[in-house]
């Protein structure tokens, strides 16, 4: 097997061969490390490269499965981590020219890291992202994150670095974090799988979580079955996030299976099949539906009004709440030292009235009410991810100068993601074909509140049924 | 609702913010973007609102 080979193989085909001892950590990390080195300076999906440590740790954990303490699945795997979450000792910079350099390191690991070396993962490095996690980013300070299907094409946002490693071969999962879509957006986009868990499932400790009713983090990785072993290594109560829930993390992958017989399952109407949606993303969402029929599933309409309110109301309250934080700290004496498109989105998030903040609030339970209504009768709700293919670099900036741009750059690109974050269910975008262009296209699956394992299963149903995963972008062609 | 520059200036004087005049335009413009949706908002659901408590859902107590 190459070195190609081995950089795309899936998280559980990379484990298999550790534990069986015919492919060494060492090895593994040292295929990304190069790998990094040749593509990401086009790409830029890292900001921190962990070079010497993911080396060191790589070394042990050789040592450690030589001598018979195989630690489980992910021991021996390298990953990356979107940088707003915490690593002691590497430096968060949140993708932003506003942090001091003191600012920005961390003397603690975040829950998920802790959890992640006690299976004995390999941190590999931090990956790129919208300044602090927001989505609209005008001029990166670490470089542009490019698509690596079409450099020209964005990786969405905010964990675009997330969604662009795994894709493109340079770790062998990814850690987002997701407010509004910013793991299902890069997965979408990018090609890959990423999951949004339900709130509460994963501690949000050593997160910068600021969206405190939204923030959640989560896998993106080349296939279902990798998502569900990644989401079980990560998932569970942690003391230290009064948020976090106590019920028990099932085995994800038990309920892994290669049909949906007894399934039932609804397209919301007013996203899949609204008047903004491309063509292309249509005819994919036909497709997967008739795959989803093949494999003994249900699969009905349903319509579901109030989405329509979701992007306004979470962008309102979950943007007010960061910039509550941000105003004291940063906006008030830093202002020029943020993106334009960041500062003038906190900048008005500022100015909402607390009694339009409370009414929106109020305007959330209602909307995630109805969703959740449609839960209690479908096993899982199906739309496409993103309504169109991802569109160039340029489209997507939030340069807001005229009402025609609130629609096209602040709102068509969350139609599909926001009713879903707003509803706390967890929900997962999986590769669903490609345009014409040659640019990936997601279906997006939501389930009910801790039913993970059921939106897992119909998702890996899928994938085990079409081609998509099995693609992967050809470096050698678009980044060349 | 459409807010003017000067009524931005005077909302961001409020929060100690001093906005650029090249960016008020921007901001005002997403400003009013948010209270237009809000206005649809309380025109479709705002007697269920006046009957609904905000709770944030960062409690999923669903019976699921």
């Amino acid at each position: 097997m190459n070195a190609e080979e081995l950089a795309f193989l899936s998280c559980a085909e990379q484990g298999r061969l550790i534990r069986e001892r015919r492919l060494s950590p060492v090895e593994l990390v040292q295929v990304y490390l190069d790998r990094i080195r040749r593509w990401d300076g086009k790409l830029r999906s890292y900001i921190t490269v962990c070079e010497e440590s993911a080396l060191r740790e790589a070394r042990a954990a050789e040592a450690e499965i030589a001598k018979g303490r195989y630690r489980g699945p992910l021991h021996g795997l390298p990953y990356g981590v979107k940088d707003q979450i915490h690593v002691k000792g590497v430096p968060t910079t949140l993708g932003t020219r506003v942090l001091r350099p003191e600012e920005m390191m961390p003397d603690h690991d975040a829950t998920v890291i802790e959890r992640l070396r006690e299976q004995g993962a390999i941190l590999l490095g931090k990956h790129n992202l919208h300044e602090f996690g927001k989505g609209g980013t005008i001029d990166f300070p670490y470089g542009q994150p490019r698509n690596p299907w079409n450099l020209a094409h964005t990786p969405s946002s905010s964990s675009s670095g997330s969604g662009i490693a795994p894709a493109a071969g340079l770790c062998s999962f990814a850690l987002g974090e997701d407010t509004g879509g910013s793991i299902r957006g890069p997965a979408s986009c990018n090609g890959v799988v990423g999951m949004r868990p339900t709130y509460g499932r994963v501690s949000r400790y050593g997160g910068v979580m600021e969206s405190y009713t939204s923030d959640t983090i989560g896998p993106l990785t080349r296939t279902v079955a990798d998502c569900a072993l990644v989401l079980e290594a990560i998932a569970g109560h942690d003391p230290r996030d009064p948020l976090s829930s106590a019920r028990p993390v099932p085995r994800y992958v038990d309920h892994l299976r290669s049909d949906l017989r007894g399934m039932t399952l609804a397209v919301v109407r007013e996203i899949a099949w609204a008047r903004h949606v491309h063509p292309e993303v249509v005819d994919a969402m036909r497709r997967a539906i008739a795959v989803l029929r093949d494999l003994g599933a249900a699969v009905e309409e349903v319509s579901l009004p109030y989405v329509k309110f979701a992007v306004p109301l979470q962008l309102l309250t979950a943007d007010a709440d960061v910039a509550t934080m941000f105003l004291r700290k940063y906006l008030r004496t830093r202002w020029d030292a943020f993106d334009r498109g960041t500062r003038t989105r906190l900048a008005a998030a500022c100015l909402v009235p607390a009694t339009v903040y409370n009414r929106a609030m109020r305007a959330r339970v209602i909307v995630r009410r109805q969703v959740l209504d449609a839960l209690r009768v479908y096993d899982g709700l199906l739309s496409p991810t993103t309504v169109t293919p991802p569109k160039r670099i340029e489209a997507m900036q939030e340069k807001v100068e005229s009402v025609e741009d609130v629609a096209t750059r602040l709102i068509e690109r969350r139609i599909s993601t926001y009713p879903f974050s707003l509803s706390n269910v967890p929900t997962i975008s999986v590769p669903a074909g490609f345009s014409t262009d040659g640019l990936p296209l997601a279906l997006q699956i939501a389930g009910r509140p801790f039913g993970e394992a059921v939106v897992l299963r119909i998702a890996h149903a899928y994938e085990q049924a079409t081609p998509w995963h099995t693609r992967h972008p050809d470096l050698s062609r678009t980044a060349a | 609702m459409t807010l003017t520059k000067e009524q931005v200036t005077t909302l961001a004087a409020v929060q100690g913010l001093v906005i650029p005049e090249d960016e008020l335009e921007n901001v005002a413009i997403r400003l009013s973007s948010w209270l237009t949706a809000m206005e649809q908002v309380e025109e479709a659901l705002g007697a269920e609102m006046d009957r609904t408590d905000p709770i944030a859902p960062v409690y999923p107590k669903e019976d699921f």
